[in-house]
């Protein structure tokens, strides 16, 4: 089965747009708030929009708002995948947290009229920082900035500890990585506190599902690894595996990847793990998928995290078609990964996985039965002409705390 | 500076070539377009040795993209298009943007003026190897058949290293569709790497299957077969669930169409595969699913139980079900 929903007629965008303006409104009142400084504050928006505006009529200019209109259509065709994969699972709290994070932050990519920090040609306006603030706001640049709002190496550092101490969510922490980020790459930066920033950031973005925001880490990172920078490209390979397996679904690309693979990281246990997941998804292999997907290293669970709905949607396809006449949805939600097993207890505790299964499968489409001793089957013959793929619902109706307006509110006064 | 001479002079060719009507310079076009791919490879090398990135190849691309637009209108220079394409094809696989054939593709395939039979057979044989291997990437089995054998058999005879660069995918393709070659066909153009390949699938091993991948990796991931190799593992399961379902017919021919899965878990750790009941039993699944076994499992007494007719159904020349 393969989706083809037009991007206009995705519910969640419209969803999206009251709180954006929320947000504006947001800001607005934290500039009213601070009558003080209201006409300096006045007078440098003045000065940032006229160098903006003379920036943007440059030849050069138009060429890189080209490029970076290629990149946002590859970010979009990851935005669009996403959705394709969301359904209603109460289970799943913390992957639908993570999408509709990535949403926000797909979302505020999209309105940007500007170009990522890393698309601008920095050599011409390289810097030397003298700010010594920790906690400093992302602010989109499109000229040369001014030194005293620069953080230099040693103040980046503590800004980096401080963003891995912190107990704020992912948006916060989003935004001040991507102005470390900003004040690295102003500065042509390029050690090992660089490599740590684009792996944290790389990290914490897989964390919350923001497959845009990794992908710009990741290709970062590749270009200071093979600069010979250490770091841990043994980690990253291994995302970067899985990356090609479960969501571009090119052969090439996969092949690519596999070929450039080393005797050494091959040996790696995250590498090793990743090319066990491609084995288990080629083969269609899902009591391997689920078994590795239950013991990953790292965070290769957070990827395969995007491709449990559809090899569990393939697990139940197949075994409709393959079992007569019938087969008990506890034996379905243990090998699919509904049941949590532990060393200490090897049956599902407290029976919330069978229940989550049991959802499932009504979501989906399946027929269920009853057998002789109570115990509820699954009516495979039934089942193997009535399954579907449901429709993606909307994040945000899901009431995710990660889109509380608070944190709009909250953000404005950093 | 090696570039320069060649950037000026298709320069001056070229805007003359547009405009004669004849094909007279047909000939001198080819050598002037497979020099500038040579050139740009050489180039490109030099300046990667050099540590600049290396980009004449590309340009090289661009380049002829403009000639076959010149080549691609009415008239009898059109017949010189397709050898413009497979130039184009070789710049497209060495750079790894293959996606940029599909346009060419479109154009040779779909526009009017183009009559496939009426250009040179040396470039309709190029032409189908390289697009019998993009099929081979879109794992379209049966078109990379169809395409990879056209270019087999007008090859010609005597080359044996164009045939061996043809059978190389060639060969995969047909064991993915249920073909198996000659042992003399291997042995003749020294394709010595699918050897125990073909072993495993005659005899149902999977562990030899899973050697001589292993043994042949780099190989196989560089030609971009490894995946379809690695896809005849169901093959090679159904033909040890054949073998055990021979053995028990043998044994008891009432009893033969129930295999017990304990049996299937023996004969895999025979092979030293260590899988557990509920792997097995996935895999059992799969291939009742794709229709490589016909049957059903019942799980509560862990039994396939295997059709009547027929239970081990050949592929005849079509791909498993995907």
């Amino acid at each position: 089965m393969k989706f083809s929903l037009p991007e206009k007629k995705l519910p969640s965008k419209n969803t999206q747009r009251p709180a954006k303006r929320q947000h504006l409104a947001g800001g607005l009142n934290a500039a009213n708030n601070d009558a003080s400084s209201d006409s300096d504050k006045e007078q440098s928006l003045t000065a940032y929009y006229s160098s903006a505006i003379s920036i943007a009529n440059t030849p050069e200019e138009k060429k890189r708002r080209e490029s970076r209109s290629k990149r946002f259509e590859k970010g979009q065709g990851h935005r669009a995948e996403i959705n394709y994969l969301k359904q209603k699972n109460a289970g799943a709290g913390n992957l639908y947290s993570r999408r509709a994070s990535a949403l926000m932050i797909s979302k505020s990519f999209d309105d940007s009229g500007s170009k990522a920090v890393e698309d601008i040609d920095w050599d011409a306006l390289t810097v030397k920082g003298t700010c010594q603030e920790i906690e400093k706001r992302y602010l989109r640049l499109t000229s040369a900035p001014d030194p005293s709002s620069v953080r230099p190496e040693e103040v980046l550092e503590k800004a980096l500890l401080m963003v891995q101490n912190s107990q704020k969510n992912y948006l916060y922490k989003c935004d001040q990585l991507k102005s470390i980020r900003q004040d690295l790459t102003v500065q042509r930066i390029q050690n090992q506190l660089t490599v740590k920033v684009y792996e944290t950031h790389a990290r914490l973005s897989l964390e919350a599902g923001d497959l845009p925001e990794y992908n710009q880490c990741q290709s970062q990172l590749k270009t200071l690894y093979a600069e010979g920078i250490e770091g841990c490209d043994m980690e990253f390979a291994a995302y970067n595996l899985l990356c090609v397996i479960l969501h571009s679904n090119n052969n090439r690309d996969l092949v690519s990847s596999m070929s450039r693979l080393t005797e050494g990281s091959k040996k790696d246990k995250a590498v090793k793990h990743a090319l066990a997941v491609r084995a288990a998804v080629t083969s269609g292999n899902y009591v391997m998928f689920f078994r590795l997907y239950e013991d990953a290293p790292n965070l290769n669970s957070c990827l395969m995290d995007l491709y449990v709905e559809k090899m569990r949607y393939r697990a139940v396809s197949c075994m409709s078609r393959s079992y007569r006449p019938t087969i008990p949805v506890s034996y379905i939600a243990r090998v699919l990964g509904f049941c949590r097993t532990s060393d200490a207890n090897d049956e599902d505790s407290d029976g919330s996985g069978l229940v989550e299964c049991l959802e499932w499968m009504k979501a989906h489409g399946a027929c269920l039965a009853s057998d002789d001793g109570g115990e509820i089957q699954l009516d495979t013959k039934a089942s193997s002409s009535s399954l579907y793929m449901p429709e993606p619902e909307d994040a945000v109706a899901h009431g995710d705390a990660n889109l509380a307006v608070n944190d709009f509110l909250t953000r404005t006064s950093l | 500076m090696l570039t320069t001479p060649s950037k000026k002079q298709p320069m001056l060719f070229f805007p003359e070539f547009r405009n004669w009507e004849s094909a007279w310079a047909l000939e001198a076009l080819y050598v002037v377009a497979y020099e500038i791919r040579i050139l740009a490879e050489r180039a490109d090398r030099e300046l990667a040795f050099n540590g600049k990135s290396p980009e004449k190849l590309k340009g090289a691309g661009s380049f002829l993209m403009k000639v076959f637009g010149v080549l691609a209108g009415k008239g009898p220079k059109r017949v010189g298009a397709l050898y413009v394409t497979c130039q184009l094809f070789k710049i497209y696989f060495k750079l790894g943007t293959v996606n940029l054939c599909r346009s060419v593709i479109r154009s040779i395939e779909t526009a009017r003026i183009f009559d496939f039979e009426e250009f040179p057979k040396r470039d309709k044989v190029t032409y189908m190897y390289y697009t019998g291997r993009l099929e081979v990437f879109n794992e379209n089995f049966p078109a990379a058949d169809h395409k990879l054998s056209y270019a087999l058999m007008h090859c010609h005879p005597h080359n044996e290293a164009n045939i061996r660069m043809i059978l190389k995918y060639l060969i995969p393709v047909k064991l993915s569709i249920g073909v198996l070659p000659k042992d003399w066909l291997l042995e003749k153009y020294g394709l010595v790497e699918y050897n125990n390949v073909i072993q495993a699938l005659k005899r149902g091993d999977l562990r030899l299957l899973r050697e001589a991948l292993e043994e042949h990796e780099d190989r196989f991931l560089r030609s971009g077969v490894f995946l379809v190799l690695e896809k005849l593992e169901l093959q090679v399961y159904q033909r040890l669930l054949k073998k055990i379902y021979i053995i028990q017919k043998q044994r008891d021919p009432s009893k033969a169409h129930q295999m017990k899965l304990e049996v299937i878990v023996k004969a895999l750790k025979w092979l030293e595969i260590d899988m557990d009941l509920d792997e097995v039993e996935c895999i059992v699944a799969i291939l009742i699913y794709k229709n490589l076994v016909k049957g059903y499992f019942a799980h509560k007494s862990k039994v396939v139980v295997l059709s009547k007719q027929d239970p081990f159904p050949k592929l005849n020349s079509k791909p498993v079900n995907s």
